[in-house]
């Protein structure tokens, strides 16, 4: 059968009402956001993925290449962005292979929402979608359930009001590439600092038209990791092991020639 | 599908971490002073340590409403102790009464573990832990909130010596007192540590730091974000 | 679950399109007006959504419920249109158009919420609309209203609504209703869309919250930068 496997679903429900504890799956407890500017379009996001209330990674990539001048924010589950952005990413490929043109941005929209509607929901995926083509710079956003909207400027994830409430107050329609930068990165960091699901540092990709996409980790790094005041190395031999010898662990077990 | 409703008179908004060392002749409370319930921020700057009078620190952990109800209840009852019998509390006795406190609330808990931090009457520093509804021991430390369970392997290891053996001897590492520096290098670097992998905790970390003369607190900045 | 139609509240975490949408005939033929409130629980998702949807040339269709089944049924109806065209050689009428919502809408009454209402022009019948709710059944009208701010407005509708409306008059009406719905309802709100259906090309119409609310609070109208 083509597509996921819904095998263990009913299980896990039975499981769950039994009151056994569900697994938390990683996720990009995240800030998103996206920006128009005069000559093309910037993503940015936050690099902390959260488990429950436990930071699983600290510099997380959640800026994907769906093509080559096409990326992707991505904010809920961390599996189903990679995984969603992954399949999108090789069908573009072939598409444009197919087509032997250049892709586009609304054929990864339309890709991204069947697939998203289809699934209902549950594959978590929230994505800011944006890019340059042949048709321009195109700004969008697609929700787990399938619906998209248009915009230009925008932000996901649970740290989207903090920084909505930067872009509310700060965009205009005729920024620059480098104030549309500063606009993005503040927007990131009023999540990074408000929103506890959201951390670290700000990633950027900027799409201009006509030029090749530019993705830029660590674009802004406000949270430092603080020295420590006492060195923390052991002394080699203090951790006490067991060292049985290998053929004590050996089932040894003759066979007749 | 018939509609249910119900009041829950527990909220989520809470502290993030405290920790209390006990040593020689000294002991030390430290509480990060970031408050959240759930992703947002309450407050970045409210502190968990709370002078009760007579040399002792309290820090309640657990609901912020009900953090803040308790640590009335406690100082309350010293000023009635002083009232009644004119002279200080000492701490095992403070501890009792914190455990009636907790306990005449059985069957409707503050949702709070408590610590409490001083000098006992031989001089020696005292940290005392408590569950919800009143149980509780003397320790030599003591993590509790948010962090705690990153904040107490860490405590076994650097102040009990866990898993750690003299490489010479093969014998355990021995368990010797904290000197106050290196307790608050420890506490500093637990702190920080825990700020790292919990969204909970951040902003500030206050150290108390209590001896015979009373108590001096000092503040860090830890992560923001 | 009631297979028979679904009314539950929307699934968990979906987008909602909380709405004011309605179309009306008039001399020259259809006005099509939405808010652009998009909202995911209690926060505004999208403020500018665009709830008219081009369908074919001159079929358009006002979206209310969820955003994805409504987004994705007018993908497939735009696709079948299509087909048509290229099939029997000739554009397709409000009246297929809004047969083919119905369809999908009855048919996958279990898995939807959607409430559509459709309107297009055609030289031959001088523009038509109607109305498609929630478990799918097919009503023509003069006028049709829908969405959750379409209730505070059904009176006043009612009351208002004149057959063969001057153009400027229709506008009017159009904006004055749903003013009145977004007023009223908390989960529509932003600005006012209008597209208009006539013998030339559509035409699209804008109306900011400063204009059409001017009169509500005078003190609010707009302030030069």
């Amino acid at each position: 059968m083509a597509g996921l496997s819904f095998d263990h679903y009913k299980r896990n429900q039975h499981l769950a009402a039994k009151g056994v504890a569900t697994q938390k799956f990683t996720s990009t407890g995240t800030t998103i956001v996206g920006c128009k500017f005069d000559k093309g379009v910037i993503i940015a996001a936050d690099t902390r993925a959260t488990a429950g209330m436990i930071v699983a990674d600290k510099n997380c990539a959640k800026l994907h290449r769906l093509a080559p001048t096409i990326w992707c924010a991505g904010a809920g589950t961390a599996a189903d962005n990679d995984k969603v952005t992954e399949l999108e990413s090789s069908n573009l490929e072939l598409h444009s292979l197919w087509t032997g043109r250049a892709p586009r941005v609304v054929t990864a929209l339309t890709h991204l929402k069947q697939h998203l509607y289809k699934y209902q929901g549950h594959i978590g995926a929230h994505l800011i979608l944006a890019g340059t083509d042949p048709t321009g710079a195109h700004l969008f956003s697609i929700h787990a359930h399938g619906s998209t909207d248009v915009g230009p400027y925008m932000s996901l994830g649970s740290g989207s009001l903090a920084a909505l409430a930067v872009l509310e107050s700060k965009w205009h329609d005729s920024l620059t590439k480098e104030e549309a930068l500063a606009l993005c990165a503040e927007a990131i960091e009023a999540g990074i600092f408000n929103d506890l699901g959201s951390g670290s540092n700000v990633d950027v990709c900027v799409m201009e038209i006509g030029e090749p996409a530019r993705l830029q980790r660590g674009f802004r790094m406000p949270n430092p990791k603080s020295v420590k005041s006492r060195n923390y190395k052991f002394v080699r031999g203090t951790t006490p092991f067991f060292d049985p010898e290998p053929q004590d662990a050996m089932v040894v077990d003759e066979v007749a020639a | 599908m018939p509609i249910e409703h119900s009041f829950n008179p527990y909220g989520d908004s809470s502290g993030g971490s405290t920790l209390a060392i006990a040593g020689k002749d000294f002991a030390i409370l430290a509480g990060d002073t970031r408050h959240s319930t759930g992703y947002s921020i309450d407050s970045r700057n409210e502190s968990q340590i709370h002078s009760v009078g007579d040399g002792l620190l309290v820090s309640p952990n657990g609901f912020s409403a009900d953090a803040r109800a308790f640590v009335d209840d406690v100082h309350n009852d010293i000023i009635w102790y002083h009232h009644k019998h004119n002279k200080k509390l000492a701490i095992s006795s403070c501890a009792r009464s914190i455990m009636h406190t907790l306990y005449r609330r059985r069957f409707f808990p503050y949702y709070v573990s408590p610590i409490l931090v001083g000098i006992e009457p031989d001089g020696t520093g005292a940290v005392y832990s408590f569950d919800p509804v009143g149980s509780y021991e003397r320790e030599a430390s003591r993590a509790a909130g948010h962090a705690s369970e990153l904040l107490v392997p860490f405590l076994d290891n650097q102040v009990r010596k866990a898993n750690q053996v003299d490489p010479e001897t093969g014998k355990p590492l021995a368990q010797h007192d904290l000197d106050l520096e290196t307790a608050l290098q420890l506490v500093k670097d637990a702190f920080a540590g825990a700020a790292e992998r919990r969204i909970q905790v951040g902003d500030w970390l206050e150290i108390a730091v209590v001896t015979k003369d009373g108590h001096k607190v000092e503040r860090y900045p830890l992560r923001r974000d | 679950m009631d297979p028979r139609a679904d009314l539950r509240p929307l699934k968990k975490g979906e987008v909602n399109l909380g709405t004011s949408i309605m179309a009306i005939k008039f001399k020259d033929g259809i006005i099509l007006g939405a808010d652009s409130r998009t909202s995911m629980g209690s926060m505004i998702a999208n403020r500018v959504t665009d709830k008219l949807t081009q369908i074919h040339d001159k079929v358009w269709c006002c979206r209310s419920g969820s955003a994805a089944d409504t987004q994705s049924v007018s993908d497939y109806v735009k696709f079948f249109l299509d087909q048509c065209t290229y099939d029997f050689g000739q554009k397709p009428t409000a009246r297929i158009a809004a047969n083919l919502f119905r369809e999908l809408c009855y048919r996958n009454k279990a898995q939807l919420t959607a409430g559509i209402i459709l309107a297009g022009y055609d030289e031959e019948t001088g523009g038509e609309v109607y109305s498609i709710p929630l478990g799918g059944s097919l009503h023509k009208a003069d006028y049709a209203i829908a969405g959750s701010g379409s209730t505070y407005i059904y009176g006043l509708c009612n009351k208002y609504y004149k057959p063969d409306m001057e153009r400027e008059e229709a506008i009017e009406f159009v904006k004055q209703s749903l003013t009145q719905a977004i007023r009223w309802d908390g989960s529509s709100g932003g600005v006012i869309r209008m597209v208009l259906l006539t013998k030339n090309d559509p035409e699209r119409l804008l109306f900011l919250p400063d204009e059409y609310r001017a009169d509500e609070y005078p003190s609010q109208t707009p302030v030069s930068a």
